[in-house]
């Protein structure tokens, strides 16, 4: 039978399951907010626990209004069923709001279609209300472990005339029409919502609740329950006074679990598109109706993964024209035909799939996909090493916040040597693009016996480590018993000393040398030595023999950790603590570096970080280190005018509009910032060692900023004034759209955009294009952007209202001592930028400036509305 | 008046006001006829001229000039109030309360009331003149209300003000900067107008002069856009974020939203309110200077009139409508439109337009280009900016306002009603005379 005959028959036998109420309405319900996503994937199977404390960081992309899980891969011995059971039968996971329904469930819906061989009681606290703020008693879980029975199989077929499809995608079938009828008479019809299917795929779980995220973990006491892959949400439901579980995420289709962040303008045309094939959503939120499209294109449609992807979110403009021919040809039908179940707005889903019909055994997978535009945070990260035994232990994430990635992380490492704190590799997804599709697939599949993790992108390009040093292991032979003796020089003399030295030491030696410099803090004098030397360890690039850099920085992150301790214990006059729940100090001298322990203090309101350091900055403090940071937002927000003077060290993971309105201060994150950075900032320099996330500067009148990493989407947006910025990476798009910032010659602002990267020997190399994304400098009108692009690589079709122009030695005059500062900040020389193909060329053949079209940047925008106007007959 | 001593540019531009300040009077109460070609079907001839005549005099005119309706054929034009007969009235000694509390959430940030349930809706400096925006900022204060700065910054000369100044923080966040966020008792964050949503905002080249694009720290004679929507904000979890922001910056203020009126503005409303909001500002479809396009007015958005009901009986089953301060803006001309936008489920009304003609405005829509509007209002010509004083601009706002309450006053006797707060969400007040 060909595909298309099955896929009929298949969309065919839904028929019987078209509602007999009106499902069109109660759509106004549908709003969906925002939320707070986060996913791993590794050979391991992990324990839940570990999601426990990034979920707590993230509650307030939530309001407790609804959170789950979904676990996949899981073991059979914590479910009381062989690993042939797990493997082979469906787990049935079934919510009861009200237990009286139970027994009518169980006959009409579980033990008339399936043979049972298991039934696991989730256990679960007695008392909800120990689970701070629960306000809803959540369902009682019951999973069964099930088979479908022969004569109902049989007769399925016979019935829908599909004797010939494959035996699998029957069962599925099955399965997944059980749910629905099960689900329309205990949820959706009833009124009074007393049961519902959490979850039915194979050796998949879904738990969720009216509560966080982290609330389920603890209230069905699954700290200890393990799994190769798990998704986790907190919701933010716009409205609602009454909720039920049942809205909560995930939302599951048949083999896959979804979680989403974000909502759709067309939720009503996608619900009709489903109606056309059958397929009917209950539950009445745009994640559902999500889930359902996914399942609909792999599973009846049997689309692969990438094509998918590609009908939720198409590749448009310039990337589109980069594909290959033969992708064209394919994506354009794919986009002409599911245009109606594309999501329309801001949306990023992970997805937990136990992909059972995969060719050579189950796929246990995570994928995260953004949509075209990115308008949602995104990151994702990856961790490998490969065991003495030759075993490859890997993890990879993904998620809303990296805060969230570096708390999951930092718990595992705890219970397990295997992992430690530092994620090898942070990156972001290009929505609908050319290079990465916008997509990141994390697999897990058993060769041989041994489970492995496999990173692509949506076009099946591998995400290699970008490693192959060994990691550290606390303890192990090659840790131990060495000494370095550390020459007296300054950090920046030291650092170079240390970096000669590195391509020939091991762990012992470094760990001898980064405890030495530990060791020397206890001497108040040198401590400002040691802080220098271990910053610049953990914010330069530089290639560390046979060592890892997350190992290495796990260490530097240890003895950094040690020296603040040190200094809670024995302040000096150089260097004084402070932490939640303790009495204001006092300042002694404007020069006292004031190290704030940032992990008692809330990421927002009155308990914040950032509240706090506007009280010590009031009582007389300008000088900060922040440590132990984890998404702590608005770090040096309300100084207001003039703060010059003030200086914030950020270490640890801030969080979002770090450095907003910053009017004279300066802040250097060794780290990467996260999202809406320097927000509407006026004057005063940000720093960041690494990355930074969206809408960077959005706004900004003024201000210098130098960026090691890339920025993401839409850095720089309607700034005006004089900006003056270095980003080192490039962006994922939308650079400097409707950029308002005079002509720079003439005080004005720009950015200079080097497109370099680190490769996997951190050293410095120049990226394939300094600008990958379609839309460069739209509807600017004044500033310029100076790009890195000896090869001229940017082509005119990615400006939107910018044109090339002669860059000058006016315009090398006026950035020159800007890529001198970045030089001095990042160890980006000059001369290595002006390099090309190993020769050192004028800065006019390296750099290219862009400034605005002479045309009017907003002439097709009036002409337009003239236009209309007039056809109308409008008077203007 | 004397000659000496005054350039021609003052003579100008005395002339041109002493003219102006004239016309509106024998106009409105001189003539028996219109000008020609004045107003429109939902502005008409008679609304402006008698919304010049309540500037001038503080009170409704009695000379048959129709101040109540306009007569677009539908929304506040074809409902009318039921009123009790005469004999039920309230006596004219009864003292009618029309206080508006605008902070109902319960925390402990400050119970802000205005004395009358109007205040100034956001117009930029680079939209209309400073002497306009003093001129409303001098009415706010005179009243104990608001006006709002719109997003073009915050002039200094407003600063003395700043009690009955909203700061708003728009998409462009053109002169947004934490002082001026500081000084505000109250932080509008505009999401979208209702007279062109999803459109932004925009200032031709033509009025971006010198001393705007100074203030907007922006290219002098470059169009300026405000993009559409907050590219830092695509959720609600996004907002309440931003919300936290502006909180970071100034945790006193109340935080106003305004939002258009999309279809589901409901859930908009209920969401703003779960993120911290204290004014919910619904920005109907009818609003706008002659700057919003008109395919944008005539098309886009839900007419308010729709709008607040809905959001009203939302807010209500969420039970939380007496926890949050709905105001209604976007074709609200009359006090008659204001005690109905009340009546249908808003607490008070946010004006703009009526503001503007108070001040001289005749709805010619030639506010953006050029050298902007004829009047002095919708420019930012240094010549043309100086017909309005903000003493003389004020002192007619003030009369429009007392013409305003004295006419809510005597709506609320007729029904029957001591305080504004019984008229909210009672349309068994209104009738339908389409």
């Amino acid at each position: 039978m060909g595909q298309r005959e099955i896929i009929e028959k298949m969309l065919a036998a839904r028929r019987g399951l078209r509602p007999d109420w009106d499902w069109q309405a109660g759509r106004d319900d549908a709003a969906e907010g925002g939320c707070g996503v986060i996913g791993m994937a590794s050979s391991e199977q992990v324990a839940a626990k570990h999601m426990l404390q990034a979920l707590k960081q993230m509650r307030n992309r939530g309001n407790g209004k609804g959170g789950g899980i979904a676990a996949v891969g899981l073991v059979p011995r914590e479910f009381g069923v062989s690993k042939e059971t797990l493997e082979n039968d469906y787990l049935i996971a079934v919510a009861y709001m009200d237990p009286k329904v139970r027994a009518k469930v169980e006959k009409d819906f579980i033990r008339s279609i399936y043979v049972v061989d298991h039934v696991h009681e989730q256990k679960h606290m007695k008392d909800y209300r120990k689970v701070a703020e629960l306000e809803v008693r959540p369902p009682d879980v019951v999973i069964y472990f099930v088979r479908i029975k022969p004569k109902v199989l049989k007769d399925f077929m016979a019935e829908h005339d599909m004797m010939n499809v494959e035996k699998r995608r029957v069962e599925d079938e099955i399965v997944y029409q059980n749910t629905y009828k099960l689900n329309t008479t205990f949820y959706q019809s009833t009124g009074e919502k007393q049961a519902f299917v959490l979850s039915h795929g194979k050796n998949l779980l879904v738990l969720k609740m009216v509560g966080y995220g982290d609330d389920v973990i603890e209230y069905y006491q699954i700290e200890n329950m393990h799994a190769h892959v798990w998704i986790g949400h907190h919701r933010y439901p716009t409205k609602g006074r009454v909720w039920h579980p049942g809205g909560a995420h995930p939302f599951i289709g048949l083999n896959e679990a979804l979680v989403h962040n974000g909502d759709f303008a067309n939720h009503s045309s996608i619900s009709e598109y489903l109606a056309q094939r059958n397929i009917y959503p209950l539950f009445l939120t745009d994640t559902e109706v999500a889930v359902q499209v996914f399942d609909l294109l792999h599973r009846t449609y049997n689309y692969p993964l990438e094509y998918v992807i590609e009908a939720l979110a198409p590749t448009t403009e310039r990337d589109f024209h980069m594909l290959p021919q033969e992708k064209q040809r394919v994506y354009e039908m794919l986009q002409t035909t599911h245009m109606h179940c594309s999501p329309d707005g801001p949306w990023f889903f992970l997805i937990a799939q136990s992909d059972t019909h995969a060719a050579g055994g189950p796929v246990y997978r995570l994928t995260g996909i953004t949509d075209t535009s990115m308008l949602r945070p995104q990151v994702f990260a990856y961790q490998e090493r490969t065991l003495d035994d030759g075993h490859k232990v890997a993890i990879g994430f993904a998620a809303s916040e990296k805060q969230g990635i570096d708390a999951a992380l930092e718990s595992l490492a705890e219970t397990d040597k295997r992992f430690w704190p530092r994620a090898d590799k942070f990156w972001n997804a290009r929505g609908g693009s050319h290079t990465d599709g916008g997509a990141f697939l994390f697999s897990v599949k058993y060769d041989s016996k041994k489970p492995a993790l496999a990173v692509t992108d949506k076009f099946g390009h591998e995400v290699k480590s970008p490693v192959q040093m060994p990691a550290f292991t606390p303890g192990s032979r090659r840790a131990r018993g060495l000494s370095v003796s550390i020459p007296d020089m300054p950090a920046a003399g030291l650092f170079k000393w240390m970096q000669g030295q590195l391509p020939n030491w091991n762990y012992g030696e470094a760990l001898a040398f980064i405890s030495g410099l530990g060791e020397a803090a206890d001497e108040p004098k040198k401590r400002r030595h040691v802080i220098d030397m271990l910053t610049l360890l953990m914010d330069r690039r530089y290639p560390s023999g046979q060592m890892r850099r997350s190992s290495l920085l796990t260490l530097v992150d240890a003895c950094f950790a040690d020296v603040t301790e040190l200094i809670r214990k024995r302040p000096s006059p150089d260097y004084v603590y402070h932490k939640a729940g303790v009495a204001l100090p006092k300042p002694n001298g404007k020069k006292q570096i004031l190290v704030l322990d940032a992990s008692g203090y809330t990421a927002q309101d009155e308990t914040s970080l950032a509240r706090e350091l506007q009280r010590l900055y009031e009582a007389g403090f300008t000088q900060f280190m922040l440590v132990k940071c984890h998404g702590h937002r608005f770090i040096g927000n309300g100084f207001a005018e003039n703060s010059k003077g003030v200086r914030i060290d950020v270490y640890g993971s801030p969080g979002d509009y770090l450095a907003s309105g910053a009017d004279g201060m300066e802040i250097h994150v060794h780290n990467n910032g996260q999202d809406q950075l320097a927000q509407i900032m006026k004057t005063g320099k940000l720093v960041v060692h690494g990355d930074v996330g969206q809408t960077f500067m959005y706004g900004a009148k003024g201000g210098e900023a130098y960026i090691l990493g890339n920025a993401a989407g839409r850095p720089l947006i309607n700034a005006v004034g004089k900006p003056r910025v270095v980003i080192n990476g490039t962006c994922l798009d939308y650079l400097a759209e409707s950029f308002m910032a005079g002509d720079p010659l003439n005080g004005g602002g720009f950015v200079v955009l080097n497109g370099m990267a680190f490769d996997d020997n951190n050293e410095l190399v120049s990226l394939e294009t300094p600008y990958p994304g379609s839309n460069l400098f739209s509807l600017a009108s004044g500033g310029a952007i100076y790009v890195r692009d000896p090869r001229q690589h940017v082509a005119e079709d990615q400006l939107n209202g910018g044109r090339f122009v002669e860059m000058t030695d006016a315009d090398w005059a006026l950035i020159e001592p800007y890529l001198e500062e970045n030089a001095r900040l990042f160890g980006i020389s000059i001369d290595r930028l002006l390099t090309v193909d190993g020769e050192t060329r004028q800065a006019e053949e390296v750099y290219r400036k862009i400034r605005p079209s002479e045309v009017r940047a907003l002439q097709a925008e009036e002409a337009w509305i003239h236009k209309a106007t007039a056809r109308r007959g409008v008077k203007r | 008046m004397s000659l000496a001593n005054k350039s021609v540019f003052e003579l100008i531009v005395d002339k041109h006001t002493t003219n102006l300040h004239e016309g509106f009077r024998i106009w409105s109460e001189e003539k028996d006829s219109a000008p020609p070609a004045l107003g429109d079907y939902r502005w008409t001839d008679d609304l402006i001229l008698a919304t010049w005549y309540q500037a001038a005099h503080g009170k409704p005119p009695e000379s048959g000039l129709e101040y109540k309706t306009g007569r677009s054929g539908g929304g506040f034009d074809v409902l009318d109030f039921n009123f009790l007969p005469e004999s039920k009235w309230l006596a004219a000694d009864v003292d009618i309360d029309l206080t508006l509390p605008l902070n109902r959430r319960g925390d402990h940030l400050e119970k802000i009331s205005i004395p009358l349930p109007i205040y100034g809706g956001g117009m930029s400096y680079g939209s209309v003149s400073e002497q306009v925006m003093l001129s409303r900022a001098r009415n706010a204060a005179h009243w104990g209300t608001f006006t709002s700065t719109g997003e073009g910054g915050y002039p200094k000369s407003l600063t003395e003000y700043k009690d009955n100044v909203i700061t708003q923080v728009a998409t462009g966040m053109f002169g947004v900067r934490e002082e001026t966020i500081r000084n505000a008792r109250i932080v509008e964050f505009k999401y979208a107008q209702g007279a062109k949503p999803g459109l932004g905002g925009h200032l031709l080249g033509d009025k971006a002069t010198q001393t705007v694009s100074e203030i907007r720290e922006s290219v002098p004679w470059v169009s300026l856009f405000s993009p559409f929507p907050f590219h830092s904000v695509y959720s609600v979890e996004d907002h309440r974020k931003h919300v936290d922001w502006i909180k970071q910056t100034n945790p006193r203020a109340l935080v106003s939203v305004k939002v258009s009126t999309p279809t589901d503005v409901d859930m908009v409303a209920v969401g703003s309110y779960f993120a911290g909001a204290h004014i919910v500002h619904l920005d109907g479809a009818y609003g706008g200077t002659g700057a919003a396009p008109e395919i944008a007015k005539k098309n886009i958005a839900m007419p308010i009139e729709f709008a607040i009901p809905k959001v009203h009986k939302y807010l209500v089953s969420e039970e939380i409508r007496d926890r949050v301060t709905v105001m209604a803006s976007g074709g609200i001309r009359t006090a008659y439109d204001i005690a109905k936008a009340i009546a249908l489920g808003a607490d008070g009304a946010v004006i703009g337009t009526s503001e503007l003609v108070a001040m001289g405005c005749t709805r010619c829509s030639n506010c953006e280009r050029g050298r902007g509007c004829p009047f002095g209002l919708t420019t930012t010509d240094p010549l043309l900016s100086q017909f309005v004083q903000p003493d003389w601009g004020a002192a007619r706002l003030t009369n429009l306002y007392t013409s305003y309450a004295g006419q809510l006053r005597d709506i609320l006797r007729r029904l029957g009603l001591r305080n504004i707060g019984e008229l909210r969400g009672r349309p068994d007040l209104l009738r339908y005379v389409g």
